[in-house]
């Protein structure tokens, strides 16, 4: 019997759509994401897709989201009986409670689990697909799809389907399953964001319910190796959590069982009768009235129109799912929008524009859902519903069927964006920021998005009228938006085409509060309005193809269209056409005629072109240059940069010279180009590549001139690369965008591995020269063809903005509604030139001989004096301890949020993004004071970058990046004190853990450091800091005065990371400890396991206390791929004993008991100490110096 | 004045609803008797505008019904024979919609129209309760009242009486003899006494063909003396169909009672019967089915 009712249920639940629309659904979402190069979980261009880790991290989202799925089949078990009324007679059969209860619920959760077989079956089909880069699939192993699936998904799907099966038996009502659902769903991401801290994460692993957290409890540091091959072992955590969630599982049936009743509920027939009874007692009738007279003009269709629409919109706001939606989308919303931040955990203002951006990403899919689904609702609802002879036999014309669906939609839209922006409103109303800029929700975000999302729902209404069935014309939709964005990547990418000009909500402008929208938010109007055009043509098509009456069929709707579509639908339709013609002409003229159309993929032909017809130039000796001129005059509203310049050029190698290489940005304008003695040979057009023979060569030390002008404008605008260094306010220009550079180099050439190998080229990495390599010694990180340059920069610009460049303003005159600036330097500086301009409000510090000043956005002023704090400390530390301030003037710039979230050091001059500085918000001392320590670490590169900079080869990040980054430490130490440093170093050495992991190359000691940010930011910091503390500051910062007198403003050979090591060597003096430690830091990968297994207080006769520990050590050495060896550890280590836990709130130098540096030796050993406090935390390398995989575990709790 | 000319529906499955059917119907209540399936749905639906015919013509008056269905909508009412409401929404507030959609956009106007018709149909008492929860009866009556609304010329009702007791079918009849002295109402059925209690004009359709029409009193006049009853065992129905031409047999206390049609006295037991209407059905069915 239980079989046979698990038989049966599980073939009902087969037959039922939701299960195919589920399959569909999820199979469609994970082929997306297994075939597209934009979207992944899990795997990046060297963890496969089909690896154990990626497929476990897609399950688990899956599994996340498949709840809707599966909830609609475990509550279907008990409420349908009740639903159909068919529930008294399967109840008055033999059949017993338990086998009715769980016989359906076991079939109901075959077919669950064997729903979500669709994501591994998408997943294998994905990884077959021909355009898949293969190097992003490894090798099939069915038996990693068997064990993701058991261990990964299925305990999470039998959890959620138990849960909610208990939630349906208690409710017995689907809307209230859903409900709780939802309910649920939001409290469990509340929940898993606050405790998404690293003190939290064991804690996590346990009580995670889905598995996140024991799953990223055991994977966190997993290496790229690991994560392709390792199955997530089943032992500890994870095996508690899945014995612990499974427990609960079972429970929860047991609820269900027990609160289930099997009678019949009689509720809804006694209702039915209650009315019978009171038909009869109807109420006196109304005595009087008028007979009403049928009209049928302009005020009557109004009036259906009116009550069409109402009746629409009811259908949409009356129904449970659109409150699942809604709230679904505000707490998806609302996470981003309470937890918005600047990383580092560091706080912002809540300004609009970032609200608006979270809004934009994480709520607005949310009305795309709703366009689909209500689209296919109403359209069909007369059908669905029976009502369609009555309706249709009313005399009420087609439009005003159709209309209205439209217009609900349109009106539920608006509701749903408003309630959006109420919710981000108050979000900044409750942190106390009362800058609600309604003008920008109201433009930047309810307008563009309501009138792009209306057009989607046209689209969705029209398939609607078309297909022949709902869940066909959903499917249709669905494929389409899977189309989208499938097409992209395929180089589909013109608004002409791409229906509503961009992605699924429109055309998304990037966000300024200095720029607005600019130039992009004006193309959106013009795409908008071509898409109106076309979506009015599809509204009338929809009106003359409308389904009235029994006749459904397509064909003989389209044999009726020519003549529906005579008189005023007509006249529309041809409005419509003409209009998007008209509007989609002009869209061309800008897009296609006055700029030059391309999308990613022809940028990244061309970038293969190029280096396949140019690369072998490289080691061509060219001169290199001395001085630049520029001449710059911006017109920021055009946008245009008309540029002129001479650079004077000199023959520095030892041979003749005979040719010059001149290249241009592959998009620049090159008006006129001569060089002194030198005639055109020879020109790359494509490549905007020249070559110059000279009448004589160059002869070794002789110089010569080379003059440019050129453009660098947009006329009207473009598709979808508006351009985003000259704006209207808040232009910056880097100077290589508008001016040449010589000889061939590897910038400007695709770098990602998977393109490089799909376009032929080789080799498969573009790598930078080895430490080996001293011939690269001849060239510095910034440019091969110069070394230290004098400049002379002249910026003008229009008469309201400040023009800005490196160097001294000797010049600045306003005349004739421009204004001009000249910026000149007194000795050499790198080639490195940013141009900037824009309104700016500007506040001055003159600090010891250094006029201080930042230039920013009036209404971004909170950080401004923080700033230039900041710089007074950087200042006296770096002038103290380094070497003098090589400028009498340091500038900070504000620059629009679309450029980046980021801050850049040119020689004097700081731009600095809206995004980061200006908005963080560092009023909470507990937090990472972000402000300060990126200034610093920028004022930091005035030494290292500005005054010694290295030779482009590996580890040349280590002596500008990891050195700016202990300007800033040691900044932050000055300014905060020692004990505060820990939290940033935790940060840091999180990051640097995790970051391995995602290393698609291979990882390089710090010496050897390429382009990788995680070791030269990340573990740079510790390195140094860790240096710092065991041979001492005196000594690192003699090294670094050494490096300074040999290196500074000195031109090739230029340093290299080594030599920075050696002096480091000659400061630590010869004891072997410190010359290992930094052999360790430096050369190799070196990661500890330190643990303090137990620490007990005891109480002495003389009142003292005996505190002993027991600590475990280890040190392994790590291999680029992550393979671990052993090696012997034998060097001191801090152990500590506190009064209270370091890192945590309330923590200060007083809780320190006891700090002394102990040999530690691989092993586990004994500690012994007596104190006169009692600790009650104790622990070896309490502020984590050094690099640990388990860091939580150095300290623990003291017992008694 | 209603005319059906050679009209004609066909399936996209094949099937022929419609047979050339030409019928001139009268001001006045019309009965349209049929069995199921014999194609009155069909033909209420091309006359509702519902559906295009594949061929033929309707003209209501000076309306051509099939090339300007949005004229006839106007001064038409309709009760499908099967319909259903839209959720959470109460009587009053569908029929005000379906007011609106008349027409009716005077707002007062529309509310006295609204109120009468519910009195009318006896719902004003639960014109607040939402029609999801309407028995069969009471969800006939408002689909009467949406017909009703906008004093429609031409009123269609497909099987109205279905599923009513006996009561409420009473007073269903009632309303529409009232209103159907001014206009055309068309009552298609397959209950017999519907039609001879009101109709005093009438067409039987059968296999999607029209093959009898005529005043229902005339009809049964034709079989004056043509119809002998004999009651049977049960057992003996299909021997009597060999040698007899049987139009109807109907159980009464227990046994079987046997109609047969014949010019002469058949003999062997039978009585001469007072023929009615259902005879009249019968002995059209029979003979239809014969000739197909």
């Amino acid at each position: 019997m239980f079989v046979r009712i698990i038989g049966f249920e599980l073939r009902y639940q087969l037959r039922n759509p939701v299960f195919w629309t589920g399959v569909i659904l999820f199979f469609l979402l994970t082929f997306g994401l297994t075939t597209s190069d934009q979207i992944s979980i899990g795997s990046n261009s060297n963890v496969h897709v089909n690896s154990p880790f990626a497929m476990a991290q897609a399950e688990l989202a899956f599994s996340l989201f498949f709840m809707f799925v599966s909830t609609a089949f475990v509550a279907n078990v008990v409420v349908r009986d009740d639903e159909t009324g068919y529930g008294p007679i399967i109840r008055a059969t033999r059949i017993r409670k338990f086998d009715y209860l769980f016989g359906r619920f076991l079939g109901a959760f075959i077919a669950v689990a064997l729903a979500f077989l669709a994501v591994p079956l998408a997943t294998f089909v994905g990884t077959l697909m021909p355009w898949v880069d293969p190097d992003k699939i490894g090798a099939f192993r069915p038996g990693d799809y068997a064990y993701t699936y058991l261990v990964v998904a299925l305990p999470g799907l039998f959890l959620t389907s138990a849960g909610f099966f208990a939630l349906a038996t208690a409710t017995r009502s689907m809307m209230g399953t859903y409900v709780g659902l939802v309910a649920i769903l939001v409290t469990y991401t509340i929940v898993t964001t606050i405790a998404s801290k690293p003190e939290y994460m064991t804690a996590m692993a346990y009580l995670d319910p889905m598995g996140f957290g024991a799953v990223d409890l055991v994977t966190r540091y997993w290496t790229v190796a690991e994560k392709n091959t390792l199955l997530m072992p089943i032992v500890g955590p994870v095996l508690w959590n899945r014995a612990l969630w499974f427990t609960v599982a079972c429970g929860l049936l047991a609820i269900a069982y027990f609160s289930f009743k099997f009678e019949t509920r009689g509720r809804k027939a006694r209702k039915k009768d209650a009315l019978g009874t009171q038909a009869v007692a109807a109420a006196p009738p109304p005595t009087a009235f008028v007979r009403a007279v049928p009209r049928f003009d302009a005020a009557a269709a109004r009036a259906q129109l009116v009550a069409r629409t109402r009746l629409d919109m009811a259908q949409v706001f009356k129904s449970p799912a659109f409150f699942v939606l809604l709230a679904l989308g505000l707490f998806n919303a609302g996470g981003g929008i309470w937890f918005v931040d600047g990383g580092y955990g560091v706080d912002i203002y809540p300004v609009t524009r970032r609200l608006i951006d979270v809004l934009r990403g994480a709520f607005a899919f949310i009305p795309v859902i709703v366009a689909i689904y209500y689209a296919g609702e109403l359209v069909w609802r007369e059908r669905d519903r029976g009502t369609e002879e009555i309706i249709d036999a009313a005399p009420v014309p087609d439009w005003v069927f159709v209309a209205p669906k439209i217009l609900a939609i349109a009106l539920v839209f608006v509701a749903l964006l408003v309630v959006s922006i109420v919710a981000a409103a108050l979000m900044q109303l409750i942190k106390g920021y009362s800058n609600v800029e309604l003008g920008k929700y109201l433009w930047w975000y309810l307008t563009p998005l309501t009138v792009s999302l209306t057009l989607f729902a046209v689209l969705a209404v029209f398939v609607q009228a078309l297909v022949p069935h709902k869940f066909l014309g959903w499917g249709v939709m669905v494929i389409y938006i899977v189309a989208q964005i499938v097409a992209v990547s395929y180089g589909f990418e013109h608004g002409l085409y791409r229906y509503g000009g961009g992605g699924l909500i429109g055309p998304i402008a990037p966000l300024s509060d200095m720029n607005g929208q600019g130039r992009a938010g004006e193309a959106g109007w013009w795409f908008r309005a071509y898409w109106a055009a076309i979506a009015l043509v599809l509204a009338v098509l929809t009106y003359a193809l409308w389904r009235r009456g029994k006749e459904t069929r397509l064909t003989p709707r389209l044999r009726r269209l020519p003549r529906r579509l005579m008189g005023p639908a007509g006249a529309l339709l041809a409005f419509g056409v003409v209009a998007a013609a008209g509007v989609g002409g002009f869209i061309f003229l800008n897009t296609n005629v006055w700029n030059v159309y391309h999308t990613d993929k022809d940028d990244d032909r061309w970038a293969a072109d190029y280096e396949k017809a140019l690369l072998h130039y490289q080691s061509l000796p060219q001169p290199k240059i001395t001085d630049v001129t520029l001449n710059v005059a911006l017109y920021p509203d055009d946008p245009k940069a008309v540029v002129s310049g001479v650079y004077t050029i000199q023959n520095k190698t030892n041979a003749p010279i005979r040719e010059l290489h001149v290249r241009f940005d592959h998009y620049l304008k090159v008006v006129g180009l001569s060089v002194e003695g030198a005639w055109a040979k020879q020109t790359f057009e494509k490549f905007n590549y020249r070559i110059f023979a000279f009448d004589t060569p160059m002869a070794p030390g002789e110089k010569r001139r080379l003059s440019f002008q050129t453009v660098l404008s947009q006329k009207g605008f473009t598709n979808s690369r508006n351009m985003t260094q000259i704006v209207h306010n808040g232009t910056f220009l880097n100077d290589t965008e508008i001016a040449p550079l010589l000889g061939m180099d590897e910038s400007m050439l695709l770098t990602d591995r998977s393109k490089r190998r799909k376009y032929g080229l080789k080799p498969a990495e573009l790598r930078m020269p080895k430490l080996e390599d001293d011939s690269a010694r001849q060239f510095n990180l910034m440019r091969k063809d110069s070394d230290w340059v004098n400049s002379d920069i002249t910026v003008s610009t229009v008469a309201d903005q400040t023009p800005m460049a490196p160097g001294y303003k000797t010049f600045d005159v306003t005349a004739g509604g421009r204004r001009t600036a000249r910026f000149v330097t007194d000795a050499p500086i790198n080639h490195f030139f940013s141009i900037q301009s824009a309104h700016y409000s500007i506040r001055r510090a003159p600090y010891k001989g250094v006029d201080l000043s930042v230039l920013y956005h009036p209404g971004h002023p909170w950080n401004v004096d923080r700033m230039l704090a900041a710089l007074k400390v950087g200042l006296d530390y770096d002038q103290a301890n380094f070497s003098p301030y090589q400028f009498h003037q340091a500038r900070i710039l504000e620059f629009p949020a679309f450029q980046g979230a980021f801050a850049q050091s040119f020689a004097n001059t700081i731009p600095y993004s809206e995004d980061i500085g200006f908005i963080f918000d560092s009023r909470d001392a507990s937090k990472i004071d972000m402000v300060t320590y990126v200034t610093a670490h920028e004022l930091g590169h005035q030494w290292w970058a500005h005054q010694v900079i290295g030779a482009r080869m590996q580890g040349v990040a280590m002596l500008d990046e990891t050195l700016a980054q202990y300007s800033a430490l040691m900044a932050m130490e000055k300014l905060y004190g020692r004990d505060q440093i820990r939290k940033f170093l935790k940060y840091e050495l999180d990051t640097y853990l995790k970051s391995r992991g995602g290393e698609t190359i291979e990882e390089e000691p710090l010496e050897r450091v390429e382009d990788q940010a995680y070791i030269y930011y990340r573990k740079g910091s510790l390195v140094m800091y860790r240096l710092k503390e065991m041979i001492g500051e005196n000594a690192v910062n003699a090294a670094l005065r050494s490096l300074l007198r040999q290196y500074a403003f000195k031109g090739a050979p230029y340093p290299k990371s080594t030599d920075l090591v050696t002096l480091f060597r000659q400061a630590a003096g010869p004891d072997p400890i410190k010359q290992q430690l930094i052999t360790d830091l430096f050369e190799k990968i070196t990661l500890y396991d330190l643990r303090t297994t137990r620490a007990v207080s005891r109480k002495r006769a003389d009142g003292r206390y005996d505190v002993t520990l027991t600590i475990s050590a280890k040190k392994h050495y790590a291999d680029g791929k992550g393979k671990e060896t052993d090696a012997a550890m034998n060097e001191p280590v801090d152990i500590g004993l506190f009064a209270r836990e370091p890192g945590k709130k309330g923590f200060t130098a007083g809780d320190v008991i006891l700090l002394k540096r102990m040999m530690v030796k691989s092993g586990v050993a004994t500690f012994t100490f007596t104190t006169d406090r009692s600790p009650t935390f104790a622990g070896v390398d309490p502020y984590n110096t050094m690099i640990d995989r388990n860091s939580d575990e150095n300290l623990t709790k003291v017992g008694g | 004045m209603l005319q059906i000319d050679e009209l004609t529906h066909v399936y996209a499955n094949g099937v022929k609803a419609l047979d050339n059917v030409t019928l001139a119907i009268p001001k006045g209540m019309f009965g349209l008797l049929g069995p199921n399936g014999a194609g009155k749905s069909s033909l209420m639906r091309c006359i509702a505008t519902l559906q295009s015919p594949s061929e033929g013509q309707i003209h209501f008056d000076d309306i051509d019904v099939v090339k300007t269905p949005e004229k006839l909508r106007r001064i038409l009412g309709y009760l499908p024979q099967d319909f259903g409401v839209y959720p959470r929404i109460s009587a009053y507030d569908m029929l005000d919609h379906m007011a609106i959609l008349k027409g009716l956009s005077e707002p007062k106007a529309r509310k006295a129209e609204v109120e009468r018709l519910l009195e009318q149909t006896n719902l004003y008492g639960v014109r607040k309760k939402a029609l999801a929860g309407f028995s069969g009866g009471m969800r006939q009556r408002f689909g009467i009242a949406q017909a009703l609304l906008g004093d429609p010329r031409l009123i269609i009702v497909d099987e109205p009486t279905a599923g009513l007791d006996p009561e409420e079918r009473n007073r269903f009849l009632n309303l529409l003899s009232e209103i159907g002295e001014n206009v055309v109402v068309i009552l298609s059925t397959h209950i017999v006494e519907d039609v001879t209690d009101l109709c005093p004009a009438m067409a039987i359709l059968a296999g999607g063909k029209i093959v009898r029409t005529g005043a229902p009193t005339a009809l049964v006049k034709e079989l004056d003396g043509k119809i002998w009853i004999k009651t049977v065992d049960k057992a003996d129905i299909a021997e009597l169909g060999k040698t007899h031409q049987v139009i109807s047999t109907r159980l009464s206390g227990g046994r079987t009672l046997a109609h047969v049609l014949s010019d002469t006295d058949p003999g062997d037991g039978f009585t001469p019967h007072h023929g009615g209407l259902e005879d009249v059905y019968f002995s059209t069915l029979r003979a239809s089915r014969l000739a197909a």
